[in-house]
Protein backbone atom coordinates (compact mmCIF):
# COMPACT_ATOMS: atom_id res chain seq x y z
CA UNK A 1 0.00 0.00 0.00
CA UNK A 2 1.30 3.49 -0.74
CA UNK A 3 2.12 5.75 2.15
CA UNK A 4 -0.76 8.17 1.61
CA UNK A 5 0.84 10.94 3.67
CA UNK A 6 3.97 10.85 1.48
CA UNK A 7 1.95 10.73 -1.74
CA UNK A 8 -0.31 13.65 -0.79
CA UNK A 9 2.71 15.63 0.45
CA UNK A 10 4.47 14.98 -2.87
CA UNK A 11 1.43 16.10 -4.89
CA UNK A 12 1.05 19.25 -2.76
CA UNK A 13 4.70 20.25 -3.13
CA UNK A 14 4.74 19.46 -6.88
CA UNK A 15 1.57 21.47 -7.58
CA UNK A 16 2.79 24.44 -5.53
CA UNK A 17 6.23 24.53 -7.16
CA UNK A 18 4.83 24.00 -10.67
CA UNK A 19 2.19 26.74 -10.32
CA UNK A 20 4.70 29.21 -8.86
CA UNK A 21 7.38 28.52 -11.46
CA UNK A 22 4.80 28.50 -14.27
CA UNK A 23 3.51 31.93 -13.15
CA UNK A 24 7.05 33.27 -12.90
CA UNK A 25 7.82 32.13 -16.44
CA UNK A 26 4.60 33.72 -17.70
CA UNK A 27 5.99 37.06 -16.47
CA UNK A 28 8.89 36.53 -18.89
CA UNK A 29 6.46 35.88 -21.78
CA UNK A 30 7.11 32.14 -21.70
CA UNK A 31 4.34 29.55 -21.90
CA UNK A 32 3.48 28.19 -18.45
CA UNK A 33 4.52 24.70 -19.57
CA UNK A 34 8.17 25.78 -19.83
CA UNK A 35 8.07 26.87 -16.19
CA UNK A 36 6.41 23.62 -15.16
CA UNK A 37 9.03 21.56 -17.02
CA UNK A 38 11.72 23.60 -15.26
CA UNK A 39 9.98 23.08 -11.90
CA UNK A 40 10.09 19.31 -12.44
CA UNK A 41 13.85 19.43 -12.96
CA UNK A 42 14.26 21.64 -9.85
CA UNK A 43 12.50 19.01 -7.72
CA UNK A 44 14.78 16.23 -8.95
CA UNK A 45 18.37 15.25 -8.18
CA UNK A 46 19.65 18.09 -10.38
CA UNK A 47 18.73 20.77 -7.81
CA UNK A 48 16.77 19.67 -4.71
CA UNK A 49 18.63 16.36 -4.47
CA UNK A 50 21.91 18.19 -4.87
CA UNK A 51 21.22 21.01 -2.40
CA UNK A 52 19.45 18.92 0.24
CA UNK A 53 19.76 15.17 -0.36
CA UNK A 54 18.14 14.41 3.03
CA UNK A 55 15.00 16.46 2.34
CA UNK A 56 14.85 15.06 -1.20
CA UNK A 57 15.06 11.50 0.17
CA UNK A 58 12.32 12.34 2.71
CA UNK A 59 10.03 13.89 0.10
CA UNK A 60 10.68 11.38 -2.69
CA UNK A 61 11.70 8.06 -1.10
CA UNK A 62 12.48 5.56 -3.90
CA UNK A 63 9.73 3.19 -2.72
CA UNK A 64 7.08 5.87 -3.27
CA UNK A 65 8.01 6.77 -6.83
CA UNK A 66 6.03 3.90 -8.36
CA UNK A 67 2.76 5.45 -7.18
CA UNK A 68 3.75 8.90 -8.37
CA UNK A 69 4.70 7.43 -11.73
CA UNK A 70 1.39 5.55 -12.02
CA UNK A 71 -0.60 8.73 -11.38
CA UNK A 72 1.50 10.74 -13.82
CA UNK A 73 1.13 8.07 -16.52
CA UNK A 74 -2.67 8.15 -16.18
CA UNK A 75 -2.41 11.90 -16.74
CA UNK A 76 -0.26 11.46 -19.86
CA UNK A 77 -2.67 8.81 -21.24
CA UNK A 78 -5.56 11.29 -20.96
CA UNK A 79 -3.38 14.11 -22.25
CA UNK A 80 -2.45 12.12 -25.36
CA UNK A 81 -6.16 11.51 -25.94
CA UNK A 82 -6.65 15.29 -25.84
CA UNK A 83 -3.71 15.84 -28.22
CA UNK A 84 -5.23 13.34 -30.65
CA UNK A 85 -8.56 15.10 -30.27
CA UNK A 86 -6.95 18.38 -31.36
CA UNK A 87 -5.62 16.86 -34.57
CA UNK A 88 -7.90 16.66 -37.57
CA UNK A 89 -6.79 13.93 -40.02
CA UNK A 90 -9.08 15.32 -42.77
CA UNK A 91 -7.30 18.64 -42.61
CA UNK A 92 -3.96 16.95 -43.17
CA UNK A 93 -5.14 15.65 -46.54
CA UNK A 94 -5.75 19.14 -47.94
CA UNK A 95 -2.51 20.90 -47.24
CA UNK A 96 -0.83 23.42 -49.49
CA UNK A 97 2.48 22.59 -51.16
CA UNK A 98 4.19 24.76 -48.54
CA UNK A 99 2.72 22.81 -45.64
CA UNK A 100 3.48 19.43 -47.24
CA UNK A 101 7.08 20.36 -47.98
CA UNK A 102 7.72 22.03 -44.61
CA UNK A 103 6.13 19.23 -42.60
CA UNK A 104 8.04 16.50 -44.43
CA UNK A 105 11.36 18.37 -44.36
CA UNK A 106 10.86 19.23 -40.68
CA UNK A 107 10.78 15.48 -40.04
CA UNK A 108 13.47 14.24 -42.43
CA UNK A 109 16.08 16.97 -41.78
CA UNK A 110 16.30 16.51 -37.97
CA UNK A 111 15.85 12.75 -38.39
CA UNK A 112 18.80 12.37 -40.76
CA UNK A 113 20.99 14.81 -38.79
CA UNK A 114 20.15 12.99 -35.56
CA UNK A 115 21.10 9.67 -37.14
CA UNK A 116 24.36 11.20 -38.28
CA UNK A 117 24.95 12.44 -34.73
CA UNK A 118 24.11 8.93 -33.49
CA UNK A 119 27.20 7.65 -35.34
CA UNK A 120 29.26 9.89 -33.05
CA UNK A 121 27.28 9.45 -29.82
CA UNK A 122 26.59 5.69 -29.97
CA UNK A 123 30.10 4.60 -28.91
CA UNK A 124 30.19 7.34 -26.28
CA UNK A 125 26.84 7.44 -24.46
CA UNK A 126 25.22 4.10 -25.32
CA UNK A 127 26.21 0.50 -24.71
CA UNK A 128 26.40 -2.78 -26.60
CA UNK A 129 22.98 -4.02 -25.46
CA UNK A 130 21.34 -1.41 -27.72
CA UNK A 131 21.71 -1.85 -31.48
CA UNK A 132 22.88 1.13 -33.52
CA UNK A 133 19.76 1.00 -35.71
CA UNK A 134 17.41 1.27 -32.72
CA UNK A 135 19.55 3.98 -31.16
CA UNK A 136 19.70 6.04 -34.36
CA UNK A 137 15.99 5.63 -35.15
CA UNK A 138 15.04 6.65 -31.63
CA UNK A 139 17.31 9.71 -31.74
CA UNK A 140 15.75 10.63 -35.09
CA UNK A 141 12.18 10.28 -33.84
CA UNK A 142 12.95 12.19 -30.63
CA UNK A 143 14.53 15.09 -32.49
CA UNK A 144 11.88 15.34 -35.20
CA UNK A 145 8.88 15.74 -32.89
CA UNK A 146 7.10 19.09 -32.54
CA UNK A 147 4.96 19.94 -29.52
CA UNK A 148 1.59 20.51 -31.18
CA UNK A 149 -0.15 21.75 -27.98
CA UNK A 150 2.68 24.13 -26.95
CA UNK A 151 2.81 25.47 -30.47
CA UNK A 152 -0.95 26.10 -30.39
CA UNK A 153 -0.53 27.89 -27.05
CA UNK A 154 2.24 30.15 -28.39
CA UNK A 155 0.23 30.96 -31.52
CA UNK A 156 -2.88 31.84 -29.47
CA UNK A 157 -0.94 33.98 -26.99
CA UNK A 158 0.79 35.79 -29.85
CA UNK A 159 -2.53 36.14 -31.73
CA UNK A 160 -0.95 34.40 -34.71
CA UNK A 161 -3.41 31.54 -35.11
CA UNK A 162 -5.08 33.23 -38.08
CA UNK A 163 -1.93 34.28 -39.89
CA UNK A 164 -0.48 32.30 -42.78
CA UNK A 165 2.45 31.44 -40.50
CA UNK A 166 0.07 30.14 -37.83
CA UNK A 167 -2.04 27.98 -40.12
CA UNK A 168 0.98 26.43 -41.88
CA UNK A 169 2.77 25.85 -38.54
CA UNK A 170 -0.20 24.15 -36.88
CA UNK A 171 -0.82 21.88 -39.90
CA UNK A 172 2.88 20.95 -40.07
CA UNK A 173 3.01 20.26 -36.31
CA UNK A 174 0.00 17.96 -36.64
CA UNK A 175 1.70 16.01 -39.47
CA UNK A 176 4.94 15.88 -37.46
CA UNK A 177 3.20 14.52 -34.39
CA UNK A 178 1.29 11.82 -36.28
CA UNK A 179 4.42 10.79 -38.23
CA UNK A 180 6.65 10.98 -35.17
CA UNK A 181 4.34 8.73 -33.16
CA UNK A 182 4.08 6.22 -36.03
CA UNK A 183 7.89 6.04 -36.27
CA UNK A 184 8.19 5.69 -32.51
CA UNK A 185 5.56 2.93 -32.45
CA UNK A 186 7.59 1.07 -35.08
CA UNK A 187 10.79 1.47 -33.05
CA UNK A 188 9.10 0.24 -29.86
CA UNK A 189 7.80 -2.81 -31.75
CA UNK A 190 11.30 -3.49 -33.12
CA UNK A 191 12.86 -3.23 -29.69
CA UNK A 192 10.26 -5.17 -27.75
CA UNK A 193 10.14 -7.96 -30.34
CA UNK A 194 13.91 -8.11 -30.79
CA UNK A 195 15.35 -11.51 -31.74
CA UNK A 196 11.95 -12.76 -32.90
CA UNK A 197 10.99 -11.94 -36.50
CA UNK A 198 7.68 -13.81 -36.26
CA UNK A 199 6.75 -11.75 -33.20
CA UNK A 200 7.37 -8.50 -35.14
CA UNK A 201 5.00 -9.56 -37.92
CA UNK A 202 2.35 -10.72 -35.46
CA UNK A 203 2.62 -7.40 -33.62
CA UNK A 204 2.48 -5.34 -36.83
CA UNK A 205 -0.50 -7.39 -38.08
CA UNK A 206 -2.24 -6.94 -34.73
CA UNK A 207 -1.65 -3.19 -34.79
CA UNK A 208 -3.00 -2.93 -38.35
CA UNK A 209 -6.12 -4.87 -37.39
CA UNK A 210 -6.57 -2.71 -34.31
CA UNK A 211 -6.29 0.52 -36.34
CA UNK A 212 -8.85 -0.80 -38.87
CA UNK A 213 -11.27 -1.70 -36.04
CA UNK A 214 -10.78 1.73 -34.47
CA UNK A 215 -11.32 3.64 -37.72
CA UNK A 216 -14.22 1.63 -39.13
CA UNK A 217 -15.84 0.30 -35.94
CA UNK A 218 -15.22 2.46 -32.89
CA UNK A 219 -15.41 5.66 -34.92
CA UNK A 220 -18.97 4.73 -35.89
CA UNK A 221 -19.88 4.53 -32.17
CA UNK A 222 -18.26 7.89 -31.57
CA UNK A 223 -20.27 9.50 -34.35
CA UNK A 224 -23.35 8.39 -32.41
CA UNK A 225 -22.01 10.33 -29.42
CA UNK A 226 -21.57 13.41 -31.56
CA UNK A 227 -25.15 13.09 -32.87
CA UNK A 228 -26.42 12.87 -29.26
CA UNK A 229 -24.48 16.03 -28.42
CA UNK A 230 -25.90 17.86 -31.43
CA UNK A 231 -29.46 16.83 -30.46
CA UNK A 232 -29.34 17.62 -26.72
CA UNK A 233 -26.39 20.01 -26.44
CA UNK A 234 -24.77 17.76 -23.83
CA UNK A 235 -23.67 14.19 -23.18
CA UNK A 236 -24.83 12.18 -20.18
CA UNK A 237 -22.37 11.12 -17.49
CA UNK A 238 -22.80 7.50 -18.53
CA UNK A 239 -21.79 8.30 -22.10
CA UNK A 240 -18.79 10.33 -20.88
CA UNK A 241 -17.74 7.38 -18.73
CA UNK A 242 -18.15 5.15 -21.80
CA UNK A 243 -15.90 7.50 -23.79
CA UNK A 244 -13.25 7.39 -21.07
CA UNK A 245 -13.53 3.62 -20.97
CA UNK A 246 -13.00 3.44 -24.73
CA UNK A 247 -9.89 5.64 -24.45
CA UNK A 248 -8.47 3.48 -21.66
CA UNK A 249 -9.38 0.24 -23.47
CA UNK A 250 -7.67 1.54 -26.61
CA UNK A 251 -4.57 2.36 -24.53
CA UNK A 252 -4.60 -1.12 -23.00
CA UNK A 253 -4.91 -2.72 -26.46
CA UNK A 254 -1.82 -0.95 -27.82
CA UNK A 255 0.13 -1.80 -24.67
CA UNK A 256 -0.92 -5.43 -25.05
CA UNK A 257 0.00 -5.34 -28.75
CA UNK A 258 3.54 -4.47 -27.72
CA UNK A 259 3.71 -0.75 -28.46
CA UNK A 260 2.72 1.60 -25.64
CA UNK A 261 -0.36 2.78 -23.77
CA UNK A 262 0.01 6.27 -25.18
CA UNK A 263 -0.42 5.24 -28.83
CA UNK A 264 -3.86 3.85 -28.09
CA UNK A 265 -5.11 6.94 -26.31
CA UNK A 266 -3.63 9.19 -29.05
CA UNK A 267 -5.36 7.12 -31.77
CA UNK A 268 -8.65 7.25 -29.86
CA UNK A 269 -8.43 11.05 -29.77
CA UNK A 270 -7.44 11.23 -33.44
CA UNK A 271 -10.51 9.25 -34.63
CA UNK A 272 -12.98 11.28 -32.56
CA UNK A 273 -15.47 13.45 -34.53
CA UNK A 274 -13.99 16.90 -35.03
CA UNK A 275 -16.96 19.26 -34.89
CA UNK A 276 -15.43 22.20 -32.93
CA UNK A 277 -18.29 22.57 -30.36
CA UNK A 278 -18.24 18.84 -29.65
CA UNK A 279 -14.46 18.88 -29.27
CA UNK A 280 -14.68 21.87 -26.94
CA UNK A 281 -17.33 20.10 -24.83
CA UNK A 282 -15.18 16.97 -24.44
CA UNK A 283 -12.07 19.02 -23.69
CA UNK A 284 -13.88 20.99 -20.98
CA UNK A 285 -14.63 17.76 -19.16
CA UNK A 286 -11.13 16.33 -19.25
CA UNK A 287 -8.69 19.19 -19.59
CA UNK A 288 -8.63 21.04 -16.28
CA UNK A 289 -7.90 18.11 -13.97
CA UNK A 290 -5.39 16.65 -16.45
CA UNK A 291 -3.45 19.83 -17.01
CA UNK A 292 -3.57 21.33 -13.53
CA UNK A 293 -3.17 18.15 -11.49
CA UNK A 294 -1.85 15.18 -13.42
CA UNK A 295 0.63 16.72 -15.89
CA UNK A 296 2.66 18.51 -13.18
CA UNK A 297 3.15 15.06 -11.63
CA UNK A 298 4.56 13.90 -14.95
CA UNK A 299 6.92 16.89 -15.05
CA UNK A 300 8.05 16.10 -11.52
CA UNK A 301 8.55 12.43 -12.31
CA UNK A 302 10.56 13.35 -15.41
CA UNK A 303 12.58 15.76 -13.27
CA UNK A 304 13.28 13.00 -10.75
CA UNK A 305 14.74 10.92 -13.59
CA UNK A 306 16.76 13.84 -14.95
CA UNK A 307 20.14 14.21 -13.30
CA UNK A 308 22.22 17.03 -14.66
CA UNK A 309 24.95 15.78 -12.29
CA UNK A 310 25.49 12.88 -14.70
CA UNK A 311 26.90 15.35 -17.22
CA UNK A 312 30.33 15.35 -15.64
CA UNK A 313 33.11 17.28 -17.30
CA UNK A 314 33.32 19.39 -20.44
CA UNK A 315 33.04 16.35 -22.74
CA UNK A 316 29.51 15.49 -21.60
CA UNK A 317 28.46 19.15 -21.85
CA UNK A 318 29.95 19.20 -25.33
CA UNK A 319 27.71 16.24 -26.28
CA UNK A 320 24.75 18.10 -24.79
CA UNK A 321 25.59 21.23 -26.79
CA UNK A 322 25.96 19.15 -29.92
CA UNK A 323 22.52 17.61 -29.38
CA UNK A 324 20.95 21.05 -28.98
CA UNK A 325 22.79 22.31 -32.07
CA UNK A 326 21.76 19.37 -34.24
CA UNK A 327 18.16 19.39 -32.98
CA UNK A 328 17.84 23.11 -33.65
CA UNK A 329 19.74 23.02 -36.94
CA UNK A 330 17.64 20.17 -38.28
CA UNK A 331 14.26 21.43 -37.21
CA UNK A 332 14.66 25.20 -37.39
CA UNK A 333 17.08 25.15 -40.33
CA UNK A 334 15.23 22.48 -42.31
CA UNK A 335 11.81 24.10 -41.86
CA UNK A 336 13.17 27.56 -42.70
CA UNK A 337 14.74 26.38 -45.95
CA UNK A 338 11.61 24.43 -46.91
CA UNK A 339 9.36 27.39 -46.12
CA UNK A 340 11.56 29.75 -48.11
CA UNK A 341 11.69 27.38 -51.10
CA UNK A 342 7.88 27.16 -50.92
CA UNK A 343 7.65 30.89 -51.54
CA UNK A 344 7.48 32.33 -48.02
CA UNK A 345 9.50 35.48 -47.30
CA UNK A 346 12.74 34.53 -45.50
CA UNK A 347 11.77 36.08 -42.14
CA UNK A 348 8.41 34.39 -42.14
CA UNK A 349 10.04 31.08 -43.10
CA UNK A 350 12.48 31.55 -40.21
CA UNK A 351 9.52 32.23 -37.92
CA UNK A 352 7.96 28.98 -39.10
CA UNK A 353 11.24 27.16 -38.42
CA UNK A 354 11.35 28.66 -34.92
CA UNK A 355 7.82 27.46 -34.19
CA UNK A 356 8.53 23.96 -35.51
CA UNK A 357 11.57 23.78 -33.20
CA UNK A 358 9.23 23.80 -30.16
CA UNK A 359 9.35 20.39 -28.50
CA UNK A 360 7.93 20.84 -25.02
CA UNK A 361 6.02 18.10 -23.28
CA UNK A 362 5.80 15.80 -26.33
CA UNK A 363 9.57 15.43 -26.25
CA UNK A 364 9.48 14.53 -22.55
CA UNK A 365 6.83 11.87 -23.25
CA UNK A 366 8.99 10.30 -25.97
CA UNK A 367 12.16 10.49 -23.87
CA UNK A 368 10.47 8.76 -20.95
CA UNK A 369 9.44 5.93 -23.29
CA UNK A 370 13.05 5.73 -24.52
CA UNK A 371 14.39 5.52 -20.98
CA UNK A 372 11.76 2.92 -20.02
CA UNK A 373 12.71 0.63 -22.90
CA UNK A 374 16.36 1.48 -22.16
CA UNK A 375 17.24 2.57 -25.69
CA UNK A 376 18.80 5.71 -24.20
CA UNK A 377 21.05 5.94 -21.16
CA UNK A 378 20.27 8.13 -18.11
CA UNK A 379 22.93 10.68 -19.10
CA UNK A 380 21.61 10.93 -22.66
CA UNK A 381 18.08 11.25 -21.25
CA UNK A 382 19.23 14.23 -19.17
CA UNK A 383 20.91 15.83 -22.19
CA UNK A 384 17.77 15.38 -24.30
CA UNK A 385 15.56 16.84 -21.53
CA UNK A 386 17.83 19.90 -21.47
CA UNK A 387 17.51 20.09 -25.26
CA UNK A 388 13.69 19.97 -24.97
CA UNK A 389 13.75 22.75 -22.38
CA UNK A 390 16.18 24.88 -24.37
CA UNK A 391 14.35 24.57 -27.71
CA UNK A 392 10.97 25.29 -26.09
CA UNK A 393 12.36 28.19 -24.07
CA UNK A 394 13.98 29.85 -27.08
CA UNK A 395 10.81 29.82 -29.21
CA UNK A 396 8.98 32.88 -27.89
CA UNK A 397 11.90 35.36 -27.70
CA UNK A 398 13.32 34.21 -31.03
CA UNK A 399 9.92 34.46 -32.68
CA UNK A 400 9.40 37.97 -31.27
CA UNK A 401 12.77 38.94 -32.73
CA UNK A 402 12.37 37.30 -36.14
CA UNK A 403 8.68 37.89 -36.74
CA UNK A 404 7.42 41.03 -35.03
CA UNK A 405 3.72 41.89 -35.48
CA UNK A 406 4.32 44.27 -38.40
CA UNK A 407 5.63 41.39 -40.48
CA UNK A 408 2.81 38.99 -39.69
CA UNK A 409 -0.27 41.20 -39.80
CA UNK A 410 -0.36 41.81 -43.57
CA UNK A 411 -0.49 38.05 -44.00
CA UNK A 412 -3.70 37.55 -42.03
CA UNK A 413 -5.87 34.98 -43.76
CA UNK A 414 -9.62 35.32 -43.81
CA UNK A 415 -10.53 31.82 -42.62
CA UNK A 416 -8.34 29.82 -40.30
CA UNK A 417 -7.96 26.12 -41.03
CA UNK A 418 -10.08 23.66 -39.08
CA UNK A 419 -6.93 22.38 -37.40
CA UNK A 420 -6.19 25.89 -36.16
CA UNK A 421 -9.76 26.27 -34.90
CA UNK A 422 -9.54 22.94 -33.08
CA UNK A 423 -6.15 23.70 -31.61
CA UNK A 424 -7.43 27.11 -30.53
CA UNK A 425 -10.48 25.48 -29.03
CA UNK A 426 -8.26 22.98 -27.27
CA UNK A 427 -6.25 25.59 -25.46
CA UNK A 428 -8.62 28.48 -24.75
CA UNK A 429 -10.08 27.44 -21.44
CA UNK A 430 -6.89 26.34 -19.72
CA UNK A 431 -5.69 29.78 -18.75
CA UNK A 432 -2.37 29.36 -20.41
CA UNK A 433 -1.48 26.17 -18.62
CA UNK A 434 -1.83 23.82 -21.57
CA UNK A 435 1.19 21.75 -22.27
CA UNK B 1 3.24 20.40 -64.96
CA UNK B 2 3.21 24.05 -63.87
CA UNK B 3 6.37 25.87 -62.84
CA UNK B 4 5.33 25.92 -59.18
CA UNK B 5 4.63 22.18 -59.24
CA UNK B 6 8.02 21.53 -60.86
CA UNK B 7 9.69 23.61 -58.18
CA UNK B 8 7.81 21.70 -55.49
CA UNK B 9 8.81 18.28 -56.91
CA UNK B 10 12.44 19.37 -57.22
CA UNK B 11 12.51 20.73 -53.66
CA UNK B 12 10.82 17.56 -52.38
CA UNK B 13 13.37 15.33 -54.10
CA UNK B 14 16.25 17.42 -52.79
CA UNK B 15 15.06 17.95 -49.22
CA UNK B 16 13.08 14.79 -48.48
CA UNK B 17 13.93 11.87 -50.78
CA UNK B 18 17.68 12.48 -50.96
CA UNK B 19 18.10 12.73 -47.15
CA UNK B 20 16.06 9.54 -46.75
CA UNK B 21 18.48 7.73 -49.07
CA UNK B 22 21.27 9.19 -46.96
CA UNK B 23 19.57 7.79 -43.86
CA UNK B 24 19.78 4.28 -45.29
CA UNK B 25 23.51 4.82 -45.82
CA UNK B 26 23.95 6.10 -42.25
CA UNK B 27 22.13 3.09 -40.79
CA UNK B 28 24.34 0.76 -42.83
CA UNK B 29 27.50 2.59 -41.77
CA UNK B 30 26.35 2.37 -38.15
CA UNK B 31 26.52 -1.42 -38.19
CA UNK B 32 30.30 -1.18 -38.00
CA UNK B 33 30.27 1.16 -34.99
CA UNK B 34 30.71 -0.57 -31.64
CA UNK B 35 29.47 0.66 -28.27
CA UNK B 36 31.00 -0.02 -24.85
CA UNK B 37 30.25 -3.37 -23.24
CA UNK B 38 27.01 -3.37 -21.23
CA UNK B 39 27.37 -3.35 -17.44
CA UNK B 40 24.03 -1.75 -16.58
CA UNK B 41 21.84 -3.55 -14.05
CA UNK B 42 21.78 -5.23 -10.66
CA UNK B 43 24.75 -7.37 -9.70
CA UNK B 44 24.90 -9.95 -6.89
CA UNK B 45 28.16 -9.54 -4.99
CA UNK B 46 30.19 -12.49 -3.73
CA UNK B 47 32.77 -11.29 -1.25
CA UNK B 48 34.51 -12.73 1.81
CA UNK B 49 32.72 -11.08 4.78
CA UNK B 50 35.72 -11.55 7.08
CA UNK B 51 38.06 -9.80 4.65
CA UNK B 52 35.74 -6.93 3.82
CA UNK B 53 35.38 -6.13 7.53
CA UNK B 54 38.94 -4.82 7.47
CA UNK B 55 38.10 -2.09 4.94
CA UNK B 56 36.65 1.33 5.79
CA UNK B 57 32.85 1.02 5.37
CA UNK B 58 33.47 -2.73 5.38
CA UNK B 59 31.14 -3.42 8.32
CA UNK B 60 28.34 -1.52 6.63
CA UNK B 61 28.97 -3.39 3.37
CA UNK B 62 29.11 -6.79 5.11
CA UNK B 63 25.78 -6.05 6.82
CA UNK B 64 23.83 -5.68 3.54
CA UNK B 65 21.33 -8.57 3.51
CA UNK B 66 21.27 -9.46 -0.22
CA UNK B 67 24.65 -7.94 -1.20
CA UNK B 68 23.58 -6.33 -4.44
CA UNK B 69 25.20 -3.52 -6.35
CA UNK B 70 23.30 -1.43 -8.91
CA UNK B 71 25.17 -0.03 -11.89
CA UNK B 72 23.57 2.73 -13.94
CA UNK B 73 25.55 3.01 -17.16
CA UNK B 74 25.75 5.89 -19.62
CA UNK B 75 28.23 4.82 -22.27
CA UNK B 76 31.74 4.87 -20.86
CA UNK B 77 30.65 6.32 -17.51
CA UNK B 78 28.59 4.72 -14.79
CA UNK B 79 27.23 5.29 -11.30
CA UNK B 80 27.26 2.60 -8.60
CA UNK B 81 24.72 2.46 -5.78
CA UNK B 82 24.35 -0.16 -3.08
CA UNK B 83 20.63 -0.66 -2.36
CA UNK B 84 20.10 -1.10 1.38
CA UNK B 85 23.78 -0.42 2.00
CA UNK B 86 25.83 2.57 3.09
CA UNK B 87 25.08 5.85 1.37
CA UNK B 88 27.97 6.01 -1.10
CA UNK B 89 28.28 8.18 -4.15
CA UNK B 90 30.26 6.29 -6.71
CA UNK B 91 31.04 7.42 -10.21
CA UNK B 92 33.30 5.48 -12.48
CA UNK B 93 34.59 4.98 -15.98
CA UNK B 94 34.71 2.01 -18.28
CA UNK B 95 37.72 1.45 -20.53
CA UNK B 96 37.34 -1.59 -22.73
CA UNK B 97 36.32 -4.23 -20.22
CA UNK B 98 37.88 -2.54 -17.18
CA UNK B 99 35.77 -0.66 -14.65
CA UNK B 100 37.27 1.94 -12.32
CA UNK B 101 35.22 3.71 -9.66
CA UNK B 102 35.74 5.67 -6.47
CA UNK B 103 33.13 4.98 -3.79
CA UNK B 104 32.87 8.05 -1.55
CA UNK B 105 30.60 8.10 1.54
CA UNK B 106 27.91 10.77 1.30
CA UNK B 107 27.93 13.72 3.72
CA UNK B 108 25.15 12.31 5.88
CA UNK B 109 26.68 8.85 6.23
CA UNK B 110 26.87 7.27 9.65
CA UNK B 111 30.15 6.78 11.52
CA UNK B 112 30.49 3.18 10.33
CA UNK B 113 31.08 4.65 6.90
CA UNK B 114 32.52 8.06 7.69
CA UNK B 115 33.55 10.82 5.33
CA UNK B 116 37.12 10.32 4.14
CA UNK B 117 36.89 6.53 4.07
CA UNK B 118 36.97 6.30 0.29
CA UNK B 119 36.95 2.93 -1.44
CA UNK B 120 38.36 2.16 -4.83
CA UNK B 121 36.76 -0.37 -7.15
CA UNK B 122 38.73 -1.99 -9.96
CA UNK B 123 37.06 -4.75 -11.90
CA UNK B 124 36.84 -6.34 -15.29
CA UNK B 125 33.85 -7.70 -17.08
CA UNK B 126 34.09 -11.01 -18.88
CA UNK B 127 32.99 -10.65 -22.50
CA UNK B 128 32.91 -14.41 -23.09
CA UNK B 129 29.88 -14.96 -20.88
CA UNK B 130 27.68 -12.14 -22.19
CA UNK B 131 29.17 -9.62 -19.76
CA UNK B 132 27.32 -11.18 -16.86
CA UNK B 133 30.28 -11.72 -14.57
CA UNK B 134 32.43 -9.05 -12.96
CA UNK B 135 35.68 -9.88 -11.21
CA UNK B 136 37.67 -7.33 -9.28
CA UNK B 137 39.00 -5.85 -6.08
CA UNK B 138 37.91 -3.28 -3.50
CA UNK B 139 40.69 -1.32 -1.85
CA UNK B 140 41.07 1.68 0.45
CA UNK B 141 43.54 4.20 -1.04
CA UNK B 142 43.63 6.26 2.20
CA UNK B 143 44.38 3.26 4.43
CA UNK B 144 47.96 2.00 4.30
CA UNK B 145 47.31 -1.07 6.45
CA UNK B 146 44.18 -2.24 4.62
CA UNK B 147 44.60 -5.05 2.12
CA UNK B 148 42.64 -5.24 -1.13
CA UNK B 149 39.61 -7.51 -1.05
CA UNK B 150 38.69 -9.56 -4.08
CA UNK B 151 35.08 -9.94 -5.18
CA UNK B 152 32.99 -11.46 -7.91
CA UNK B 153 29.61 -10.23 -9.08
CA UNK B 154 26.97 -11.82 -11.25
CA UNK B 155 24.31 -9.85 -13.12
CA UNK B 156 20.86 -10.63 -11.77
CA UNK B 157 18.76 -9.81 -14.80
CA UNK B 158 20.38 -9.65 -18.21
CA UNK B 159 19.30 -6.59 -20.20
CA UNK B 160 16.77 -8.44 -22.35
CA UNK B 161 14.34 -5.51 -22.49
CA UNK B 162 16.90 -3.21 -24.07
CA UNK B 163 16.97 -2.20 -27.68
CA UNK B 164 18.65 -5.39 -28.74
CA UNK B 165 20.14 -6.30 -32.08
Amino acid sequence: MPNLFTLVLQITVILAVCRLTGSLFRKFHQPRVVGEMFAGIMLGPSLLGWISPQFSAYLFPPASLGFLNALSQVGVVIFMFLVGLGINPKELKHQSHAAVLVSHVSITAPFVLASLLALYLYPRVSDASVSFTNFALFMGAAMSITAFPVLARILIEGEMMQTRLGTVAIACAAVDDVTGWCILAYIVVLIRAAHDTASIWITLGGILLFVVIMIYGVRFLLQGLERTFQRYGEISENRMAFLLLLALASALCTERLGIHLLFGSFLMGAIMPKEPKFVRYILDRFETITITLLLPLFFAFTGLRTNVGLLKGPTMWFYCGLIILVATGGKLGGSTIAGWLSGMPLREAAGLGTLMNTRGLMELVILNIGLDIKVISPALFSMMVLMALFTTFMTTPLLDYICPDRILRPELTKIPSQDAQLAGSMMKSTGGSAA
Amino acid sequence: MSASNRKFVLAYLLLVILPLIGLVGILRAGRTVTAPVSIDGLWSLRVDSAQIDSLPCGKALAAIPDKTMAIMQSGKTFVVTIPGGPNLTAAGTLEGTTLRAALVPARESRESCAVGSELSLLASVDRRVDSNVLTGTLSAPNCQSCASVGFQAERQAPPTSKGGH
